[in-house]
């Protein structure tokens, strides 16, 4: 089936530059309204329970992007162990 | 006047020496930094609510550097955020025309991604300009890779301003490698309809921009 494929590889492209993009586009050194740590835990572990500016802000910070990747990451390693 | 540091924003000004002609006035204060204050009104002479101006002047550091770095005219690019403080002003006026106070956090979020909406806007133009003339040159022209690029962030950063709270964060849990079933177990859907919702997002996206 050539289309679900050629969708397949559109969206992995597409996903891998937003991750480069939001990873180092907003440097945001003052951290200028950056919520709590606790708060990007509770968006990767329960985000229904978080105010949407949370998720929100994580589209134009990247330190703030970087640390919920990482906490993501710890996330999926959890859930695969 | 409130006091914002802009270290940054003023070495590169000064290094490239635009820091004359802009609609910003910096004045160098006594500890060395500098205050930046935007009009009141933008350059079509539409008011920017007070709220909504100290939102904007509060981003401008942040905006300022990125917009710098896609238009490269500082001119423009306070020239920009002036524009859509005033339209976002219009915008709070018609929301909320009791004048109860906004939340002041939301309010920069919101305007933060309304400047890179417009900025793109403004950068895709140019490089349509810019790519309408060098095609009539050459067949395969060296912009094309830019060009790729900039449609993936203008498409990505409609896609983040206009999809709701759950489409976000699954984008989120897809950019760090989760399957669609790990997606949709999170938010109570099915792989499929988790994968649907987003790509019904990213769809919406392409089509109002045409891209």
């Amino acid at each position: 089936m050539p289309e679900p494929k050629r969708k397949e590889t559109n969206e992995e492209e597409f996903f891998g530059f937003a991750k480069s993009y939001l990873s180092e586009a907003f440097p945001n050194p003052q951290r200028i309204d950056c919520p709590p740590d606790s708060d990007l835990i509770r968006l990767a572990e329960h985000p229904s329970e978080v105010d949407p500016f949370v998720s929100q802000h994580l589209t134009c910070c990247s330190p703030c992007f970087n640390r919920y990747m990482e906490l993501l990451a710890d996330l999926k390693r959890r859930s695969a162990g | 006047m409130k006091r914002y540091s802009s270290e940054t924003s003023t070495k590169t000004l000064e290094a490239s020496g635009l820091f004359v002609g802009t609609p910003v006035v910096p004045t160098m204060a006594a500890e060395g930094r500098s205050l930046f204050r935007l009009n009141a009104v933008d350059r079509r002479g539409r008011k920017i609510e007070p709220a909504v101006l100290e939102a904007a002047e509060g981003i401008y550091s942040r905006a300022f550097e990125h917009g710098l770095r896609l238009l490269g005219d500082p001119a423009v690019v306070t020239t920009a955020l002036e524009e859509v403080a005033a339209i976002v002003s219009r915008a709070v006026r018609t929301k909320d025309p009791r004048g109860d106070p906004v939340e002041v956090r939301d309010l920069r979020a919101y305007l933060f991604r309304a400047f890179l909406r417009h900025v793109n806007h403004l950068k895709r133009k140019e490089v349509l300009v810019v790519g309408l003339s060098e095609t009539a040159r050459k067949s395969e022209p060296p912009w094309a890779d830019a060009s790729r690029e900039l449609s993936n962030k203008i498409l990505l950063d409609e896609v983040l301003a206009q999809c709701d709270f759950i489409a976000q964060d699954m984008a989120w849990r897809r950019m760090q490698g989760f399957s669609w079933e790990e997606v949709g177990k999170v938010h109570g859907l099915s792989a499929h309809a988790a994968e649907a919702r987003f790509s019904h997002a990213l769809q919406q996206a392409r089509e109002r921009l045409k891209i």
